[in-house]
């Protein structure tokens, strides 16, 4: 759970990203620093087709990749259209929209940084009962808790 | 094909609006008017994309062919002339469509009411965000060819999708594709699009291209849909707008039956 304390930003483009775009992003972001949570979201992308007459069958997606965020491996799982963080402060926010706008200058659609709360801040009676009493925190509202897979840490500058 | 006959006591309006788009929905249901062709895409490559029988196999039937068996004596069946493909007892197959709603050529009422106008046999379904046409397997062929093939069907923004649609409704990709999960349709660095599964997502042994997508400028001028965002909104198709309000007051009064005086 988010402490209501963090500002939050999300960065919503006019088009679904590309997987190096996404990289590119991503460390641009990363070099901002100040950032206590990162969360992609989007359409999901199956490792198999998940229904109809092909269930079961290898998925093959071209967007479907591992990418270099810092110094770690990402494994995208959506076709990515937001990106959601949590910053230490508000001061913060004015390096992320700069960084955005550097990335996105050389492209042919629109991105915008808004700022509100996107992470729940409370389990709700669903989670509870779908993830139980000691569902991690952490994660909880961002993706399913009980995902073998944590959280992928990038370790910061500090 | 189905043609308007002269000798009709109306001349058949198709659909009201004055606005480029609804324009452009009268041009596809009128089946006097030939649709643009955009593309070449041969007979194999959409045995290919459909996916319900290897090219060159023959056509499964369901039923022996009409002259071979007992036909009951029925004035209906004088009437109407078979379609090739129910003469030779067929299957019934489907091909199914989702339209993005950027400015995609069509979408799936309109199909509907395109293919009714324009083609005889056919069983159309039309949901929110998918068109699925049923038929006789060798006239789905043959419709299916016009359908890819004309100014019905963009590469980008329209997918062949028998199953796992969903994308319409969703920002497009970078490179101007409508979204799918199982990327069935993929554009080549030259950019030509590029089908590499079948329309229910399974591989094919080679992908069958289906050309270049359109451009955004042929694409506003050409779409049935209307849009508030770059486009025609439907508010300012005055005519349109008074010809629903009037077919939604005439059945919501006839909800209660009123009797004249």
């Amino acid at each position: 759970m988010t402490e209501a304390i963090y500002p939050q930003v999300r960065i919503v483009s006019t088009r679904f990203l590309r997987p190096d775009t996404v990289e590119q992003l991503l460390n641009r972001l990363v070099q901002v620093g100040g950032i206590l949570r990162m969360s992609l979201t989007g359409q999901n992308l199956p490792v198999t087709v998940p229904y109809g007459p092909a269930r079961g069958k290898p998925n093959l997606h071209p967007d479907r990749k591992v990418i270099r965020v810092g110094d770690q491996d990402v494994q995208l799982q959506v076709q990515v259209g937001n990106v959601i963080l949590e910053l230490e402060d508000e001061s913060y926010i004015p390096a992320v929209e700069e960084a955005v706008d550097e990335v996105f200058a050389s492209k042919d659609f629109s991105c915008t940084v808004q700022r509100g709360r996107f992470m729940k801040t409370q389990p709700t009676v669903s989670d509870y009962a779908k993830y139980g009493p000691d569902a991690d925190k952490e994660i909880l509202g961002l993706v399913d808790p009980r995902k073998k897979e944590g959280p992928i840490i990038i370790q910061g500058n500090k | 094909m189905n043609e308007v006959k002269e000798n009709m006591a109306y001349k058949p309006q198709y659909g009201p609006g004055t606005s480029k788009v609804a324009e452009n929905r009268r041009k596809q249901m009128n089946p006097n008017q030939k649709l643009e062709k955009m593309r070449d895409v041969t007979d194999e490559d959409i045995v290919l994309i459909l996916g319900h029988r290897a090219p060159g196999a023959a056509y499964p039937t369901a039923h022996p062919p009409l002259a071979e068996q007992q036909e009951p004596d029925c004035p209906i069946r004088k009437i109407v002339t078979p379609t090739e493909g129910a003469k030779a007892g067929d299957r019934v197959r489907y091909i199914q469509f989702a339209d993005s709603m950027f400015f995609a050529p069509s979408q799936p009422y309109q199909r509907t009411y395109t293919e009714c106008y324009r083609f005889r046999g056919i069983d159309p379904g039309t949901l929110s965000g998918r068109q699925i046409v049923e038929c006789r397997e060798r006239d789905l062929e043959k419709y299916s060819k016009e359908l890819v093939e004309t100014e019905l069907l963009d590469p980008a923004r329209t997918g062949i999708r028998g199953a796992t649609v969903h994308g319409h409704s969703l920002r497009l990709a970078e490179n101007g594709m409508m979204f799918d999960m199982l990327q069935r349709s993929v554009l080549g660095e030259d950019g030509i699009v590029r089908y590499v599964k079948n329309q229910i997502g399974e591989p094919l042994d080679r992908a069958v291209a289906i050309g270049k997508p359109l451009d955004e400028k042929w694409l506003k001028a050409h779409t049935t849909i209307f849009h508030s965002l770059g486009s025609t909104a439907y508010r300012d198709d005055a005519e349109y707008i008074e010809y629903v309000q009037r077919i939604h007051t005439l059945r919501t009064k006839y909800g209660f039956l009123p009797k004249e005086a």
